[in-house]
């Protein structure tokens, strides 16, 4: 197969040819060193036609209904008028290294619609790289011309952090088990979460969930509000009979109009900006301390000594350090 | 010396005799456990049998183990029932005619997937499937052209539908009352078991509540103006052709019967109104032993059940079974082979007494039967019925030690499966979670394990399989001609009836489901006598109900357990770990279902399999058209497609596909085609622009290794 020129890529994104839009998120996703130059070209060239939308984190535990959740979602904001780009973020156990994509089981009318684009991604074998992948994923799309962007990630582990570092605008749906109190949802989380969603609001769960959001808000009133002038909403939907949806589209236009006009929208951005920026930094470095001779070189060495008790951690961390920085 | 003495001095006879035989290798290593957690070994004693109490009831005796009538096929034998459905309604009657004559005793439709799901013959979703795995019926017009000549009120017939429920039995219902048959008169079954399509099948049209809804109103008309109809087929059969072993399929089909009758109890209806017209249809495999117990435990757990709504009249507490052998275990590879297949299937679902069977034709698994093939099928049971002694004598294997003791420990393993039902709130709820399902794909995919990996062995699949397969004729249906046909008389129908009546018709049932009153048979047979479509009135419904869409995720790590230590599977992983190291990522895969088919046992195990290989798998929603498939392929940005499809439209609906993805600039896209196809359609296919063709039986690590190699073909840098 040739290669494709950038500018293919760039003009089919930006025309909105739904061919070039997954292949250049493939090859943003892409692992291999050769495709790096290119997917960094293509990716500059996109980045000033990215960010005029709307980016909304889906999170929850698995099986609460967030794929559901973003076929109906969805279906509202292209009603608005909006066009609705979704990324799936799949965990499916990787023990094999392959996975099963199967969020898009659940999205039968927003996968036929032409004003969606929904691309599942295996979560892969490290978290830092989702995040690069979404995150320039994310651009792609906005700069194809989709400005509701739904990230659908699980509740696990560092994903919702991860999730929340790179969306406006972050919805935790939660079940209605009004029993296990705030069900486990971690404290961290509650932080940065804008809109709290009981699902599975209907046939006779509809008062567990009822009771559900009850005990949330009141576990909520305890925490501090992830912005300054937002009371987080606690709310129920059932995304498969499609109730409550209303609702949770006007919070989510309340808090994207409240966002736009304090500023905070931008800022937060800017923070992301910021933030990322450094995390890359950090996996930079740490590639680069690996790949450096000197350090390599004694790394074995120092492994050894450290384990056998002769030096101490911190000696040898300062020693490696040492070697890394000193002009080759 | 007393008897305990003297038999354990011939048990130790025996053992030492035994291990003589052996040279060496223990006893034990001839024992093996069955995928229903039972040991089968060598011998069977006195001592099995303590402890079980149901020996020593004679057959039509509750619990009825032995069988639900007291000299069972001596006094008559079972119906010979065979399922058939033939594009057009003309060609089915033609085929019922001529059924009738040469021995059959009953009629079974077979309809086309657009009718089960609801939709008319000219709907945009229906154009692959129109006529081509059973009839098509738009309206009472072609009920009437099915049912020509053949008296309703003295043959019995059995209707396999459970999505189109209502308009297909109002049509019934119309068309005999047109032949001058009162809905008293009418017999027969329909099948109605929706819970089993939402297990496995998924031919449903709305969601769970409201088509337990429908079964509810079925169940309430029939019991008034339909008593000589059985009203639900409790069906194990399709449990069992996803994958279910033995136990499953008993457990889960005894729950869905526990959930129709608290269902129409909740109704209001008294249990013994209903209950003696609820009937059961299971699937018969290979394993002869155990599909004798399963039949026996069936019965004697369905009288435990019943026992707790405690019926006055004892029919309620008697299974009556249909059976058919299993076309699963049917290969295309030396198809004759499926006579004896057949023969050996019908001979377990006899001796497990069944009332009714239908007998699979040799080519059942590739394509509609021909009549040639159908001939030897409704055969087999003529020469069981007339030439065999077996049916003389009731229940033969009752007081067999070996299979008193497997009916017994069946019946226990599915006691054990109902528990874990009943504990998550009964059937419906169990659906909800989707454990059932998962205990089905699991045992689907470890089957699917042990045939791939040799352990399960099939003659002409994994042993003695032929260099050249001779493909068998089978019989092909022209799609366009039977679509052109049903909509010619579409348009007829539209432009003659009374429009104004049938848009009244149709906005009552609209009404009725959205106000929850009135009976949605009812009102669905006064729209069907008024000319209004199988599409219309399932329309009228869907704009209350809305159309369900679900459909359980496939499991990883199941396949790939079975197969750590193989060498084979080693190597194609590390295939792909190299294809994923030089582009960057891992080969991806969709895989579509395409057209109106619901089975998806197939795309699911491959699915899993695929998965654990290395490869990732996207996986569309059911029911896709080559468009939309095509669509997600491009979104994804898969390297190939692998369509499946089950029930003939593959020549349409792939070529289409190849199209689809043209017209997206996707040609470089790998089309890999997997199912029921026809030997003789795969030129044809490959001609059109399809990559591969993966017959039944392929197993799925050679499909993954041939599409590694159309991925590796595919790129030159
Ligand atoms: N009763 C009810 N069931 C729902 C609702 N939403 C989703 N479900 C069901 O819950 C199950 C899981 O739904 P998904 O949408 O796949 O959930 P998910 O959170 O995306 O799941 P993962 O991606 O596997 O983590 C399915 O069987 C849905 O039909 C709801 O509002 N009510
Ligand atoms: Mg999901």
């Amino acid at each position: 197969m040739k290669p494709i020129p950038p500018e293919r890529y760039i003009d089919g994104v930006r025309q909105g040819d739904r061919r070039m839009i997954g292949k250049a998120i493939t090859l943003l996703e892409s692992r291999a060193a050769r495709d790096r130059g290119l997917a960094q070209q293509v990716l500059d060239a996109l980045t000033p036609h990215a960010g005029r939308g709307l980016r909304i984190a889906i999170s929850g535990p698995p099986g609460v209904g967030k794929s559901t959740f973003v076929e109906v979602f969805g279906h509202h904001a292209i009603e608005q008028g909006h066009r609705v780009g979704v990324l799936a973020i799949d965990p499916s156990s990787r023990l094999s290294g392959g996975s099963i994509l199967g969020d898009k089981l659940r999205m039968p009318r927003l996968s036929s619609h032409d004003d969606a684009f929904i691309r599942p991604s295996p979560a892969g074998e490290d978290l830092g790289g989702v995040a690069r992948r979404t995150r320039e994923a994310i651009v792609v799309l906005e700069a194809a011309g989709f400005d509701r962007i739904l990230v659908e990630t699980v509740g696990v582990g560092q994903s919702e952090t991860v999730a929340a570092g790179m969306t406006d605008l972050f919805i935790l749906l939660a079940l209605p088990n009004a029993g296990d109190e705030i069900q486990g949802i971690k404290r961290g989380t509650m932080e940065f979460v804008h809109l709290l969603v009981v699902n599975k609001a209907d046939g006779d769960q509809q008062q567990a969930a009822q009771q559900a959001a009850h005990t949330l808000e009141q576990a909520l009133h305890l925490m501090h509000p992830p912005e300054p002038d937002w009371s987080v909403p606690v709310l129920t939907a059932s995304a498969r009979e499609d109730l409550g949806l209303e609702k949770i589209w006007q919070a989510v236009e309340r808090f994207h109009g409240m966002m736009q006009a304090s500023g905070r929208m931008a800022a937060r951005r800017r923070e992301q900006s910021l933030a990322w920026m450094w995390a890359l930094v950090r996996e930079g470095l740490e590639q680069r301390l690996r790949e450096h001779p000197a350090v390599n070189l004694e790394q074995g060495l120092l492994e050894r000594a450290v384990k056998a008790g002769r030096t101490a951690p911190a000696e040898a961390a300062e020693r490696l350090l040492m070697l890394f920085s000193r002009p080759l | 010396m007393n008897d305990s003495d003297r038999s354990q001095k011939l048990l130790d006879q025996w053992h030492k005799a035994a291990e003589r035989g052996l040279r060496g290798k223990p006893l034990a290593s001839l024992e093996r456990e069955t995928p229903e957690g039972i040991r089968l070994t060598p011998l069977y004693t006195e001592t099995d049998l303590d402890g079980i109490d149901h020996m020593g009831v004679p057959p039509g005796i509750t619990p009825y183990v032995r069988g639900p009538y007291p000299t069972m096929y001596a006094g008559r034998p079972w119906t010979i029932r065979q399922y058939a459905g033939f594009s057009t309604a003309e060609a089915s009657n033609a085929f019922y005619k001529q059924a009738l004559a040469a021995g059959g005793q009953g009629i079974s439709v077979a309809f086309d997937l657009p009718t089960h799901r609801g939709y008319d013959s000219d709907h945009p979703r229906a154009s692959g499937d129109v006529g081509m795995a059973g009839v098509a019926v738009d309206s009472v017009e072609d009920m009437k052209i099915l049912f020509d000549g053949i008296n309703l009120g003295n043959t019995s017939v059995s209707m396999t539908m459970n999505g189109a429920v209502l308009p297909i039995l109002g049509g019934f219902v119309a068309a005999a009352e047109e032949q001058g048959v009162p809905q008293s008169e009418l017999r027969g079954t329909i099948q109605n078991d929706i819970l089993k399509e939402f297990m496995v099948r998924n031919t449903y049209i709305y969601p769970p509540a409201p088509s337990m809804r429908v079964v509810g109103d079925i169940i309430r008309h029939c019991s008034g103006e339909m008593p000589r109809f059985n009203t639900i087929s409790i069906s194990g059969y399709h449990l069992q052709e996803a994958g279910a072993d033995a136990a499953l399929e008993l457990a889960y089909t005894i729950a869905n019967g526990k959930a129709y009758v608290e269902t129409a109890l909740a109704g209001g209806l008294d249990v013994d109104a209903f209950a003696p017209r609820l009937s059961f249809f299971f699937g018969i495999g290979m394993n002869f032993m155990m599909e004798v117990a399963k039949l026996r435990a069936a019965r004697l757990l369905w009288a435990e059940v019943m026992g707790t709504f405690s019926p006055k009249d004892p029919r309620s507490s008697l299974l009556r079974t249909h059976c058919q052998t299993s076309g699963w275990s049917l290969t295309s590879q030396l198809p004759y082979n499926n006579i004896v297949r057949t023969t050996i299937e019908a001979m377990a679902a006899v001796f497990g007494g069944t009332q009714s069977l239908h007998t699979n034709a040799l080519d059942e698994a590739m394509a509609l039967p021909s009549e040639f093939s159908a001939q030897i099928a409704r055969h087999t049971q003529v020469i069981l019925q007339e030439e065999t002694d077996i049916p003389a004598i009731a229940d033969p294997w009752a007081g067999s030690y070996a299979m008193e003791s497997l009916t017994d420990q069946l019946a226990q393993q599915a006691r054990k499966i109902m528990a874990e039902v009943d504990q998550a709130g009964g059937m419906v709820k169990a659906i909800e979670t989707g454990l059932p399902m998962r205990r089905i794909e699991t045992a689907a995919a470890r089957k699917q394990a042990r045939i791939d990996r040799g352990t399960d062995r099939i003659v002409g699949v994994n042993r003695f399989r032929p260099e050249e397969e001779e493909p068998p004729e089978v019989l092909r249906v022209d799609n366009s001609m039977v679509r052109e046909n049903q909509q010619r008389r579409l348009a007829e129908i539209r432009a003659s009836r009374d429009e104004a009546a049938v848009q009244g018709a149709l906005k009552e049932l609209t009404q009725a489901a959205k106000e929850a009153r009135g009976n949605l048979l009812d009102l669905t047979i006064r729209a069907m006598r008024l000319r209004a479509t199988v599409g219309e009135t399932t329309a009228a419904l869907e704009e209350v109900y809305g159309r369900h869409q679900e459909q359980a995720r496939a499991l990883g790590g199941v396949y790939g357990e079975m197969w750590k230590d193989d060498a084979d599977w080693a190597a194609l992983k590390e295939t792909i770990n190299d294809f994923a190291r030089r582009e960057g990522r891992r080969p991806r895969i969709l895989l579509a279902k395409l057209g109106q088919d619901g089975h998806d046992r197939g795309v699911k195990v491959v699915a899993a399999a695929f998965a654990d290989m290395g490869f990732d798998v996207d996986l569309g929603p059911l029911f896709q058209t080559p468009d939309e498939a095509a669509a997600q392929a491009v979104e994804s940005d898969v390297h190939v497609v692998g369509a499946s499809t089950l029930a003939g439209g593959h020549r349409t609906l792939a070529p289409e596909l190849v199209q689809a993805l043209k017209a997206r600039g996707a040609e470089d896209i790998v089309v890999v085609v997997g199912g029921v196809v026809p030997k003789q359609d795969i030129p044809e296919l490959l001609e059109k622009g399809v990559a591969a063709v993966f017959g039944p039986g392929t197993p799925a690590m050679e499909s993954g290794r041939r599409v590694m190699e159309l991925l590796g073909a595919n790129r030159s840098g």
